[in-house]
């Protein structure tokens, strides 16, 4: 699931998960972070992200557990609700705390 | 790409995005245009029937709200729901513009049954303060400075009104010049947001939306 670097001495860069390192995926994340759920054409809106770059995105998230994916209809269109599980927001706290880790060490 | 990694940011940037259609703030103009108007019906009407006849035209203009958003905004800027913390604050701001319309409704009850005794100044000090708290309250909950201007104009419409009144300058206390203009202004920028969304969020073609900045 999350690859880490191989130079333990920089520990906690070690731990920074590279599924959410990604700038785009951590993009997504942040703003599924703070709703309850989104669909597909917000997170495009909000992201600026092309159909096939949020979908790469979305399917490297959801195979990683961290954002459920769920496919219905509203009316006769179809319509895919976006929300991160309890594993994805568990990864973007512990992402978060690492990264404040690592740059609040950084020397100035 | 340089999108916000705050947290706070985001938020409001999804709240934002969600509601700055500009469909609120025409509403909200036409809810002015009642105090606008309702003091030349009052002479025809009455002044119960001058207002309450603006009740079913605010619920056809709710009803098309609700429809232009499902048929107009949502294909075009997507289905959100929102977090916890912009649950709570708009739960918050519901409980906070009941305190003041209930308040606003006893000082007027006040105000209509001392009617005689209470000087015009005043009556117009109190509305104007309702107004802005109001306003004010809504501004910092949703965080959307804009209704700090609504505010500022709203609060001031009946002292400047009755101001020019007192001149001679207008009638029915100046509301119908002061409230019209608050009106106007409102359904202006509720316009232009529209107009401003339309152009940034083309029609969606064969269920994928259009580009997107």
């Amino acid at each position: 699931m999350a690859r880490t670097l191989p130079d333990q001495d920089l520990h906690p860069l070690a731990d920074i998960d590279q599924v959410i390192h990604a700038s785009a995926r951590l993009m997504v994340l942040t703003y599924l972070y703070v709703v309850e759920s989104a669909d597909y054409v917000f997170l495009k809106n909000l992201t600026g992200l092309t159909w096939g770059n949020l979908a790469t995105h979305l399917a490297k998230l959801e195979q990683a557990g961290y954002v459920e994916i769920e496919k219905t209809f509203l009316g006769k269109k179809p319509h895919t609700r976006l929300r991160l599980t309890e594993l994805g927001r568990k990864a973007f706290r512990e992402y978060k705390r690492s990264m404040q880790q690592v740059l609040d060490d950084l020397p100035d | 790409m340089s999108q916000p990694i705050s947290l706070k940011d985001a938020e409001r940037k999804v709240f934002r995005t969600a509601t700055n259609d500009g469909l609120w703030d025409m509403f909200l103009g036409c809810f002015f245009i009642m105090f606008s108007v309702a003091p030349l019906l009052s002479a025809r009407l009455g002044d119960f029937w001058s207002s309450a006849v603006f009740l079913p035209v605010w619920g056809l203009l709710y009803l098309a709200i609700r429809q232009i958003r499902k048929r107009v905004i949502l294909p075009r800027v997507g289905y959100v729901i929102f977090g916890e913390t912009r649950r709570a604050a708009l739960g918050r701001l519901s409980f906070l513009m009941l305190v003041v319309n209930l308040l606003a409704l006893v000082l007027g009850i006040l105000a209509a049954l001392n009617y005689r005794s209470i000087p015009g100044q005043l009556t117009s000090m109190a509305f104007g303060l309702m107004l802005l708290l109001g306003f004010s309250f809504a501004a910092y909950v949703l965080n959307l400075p804009r209704l700090y201007l609504y505010g500022l104009l709203a609060g001031l419409s009946p002292l400047v009104g009755e101001w020019l009144f007192s001149r001679g300058l207008t009638t029915h206390h100046g509301f119908p010049v002061t409230f019209g203009a608050v009106a106007g202004v409102m359904i202006l920028i509720g316009l232009g947001l529209f107009v401003q969304l339309l152009r940034s969020y083309p029609a969606p073609e064969n269920g994928l939306p259009g580009r997107q900045a």
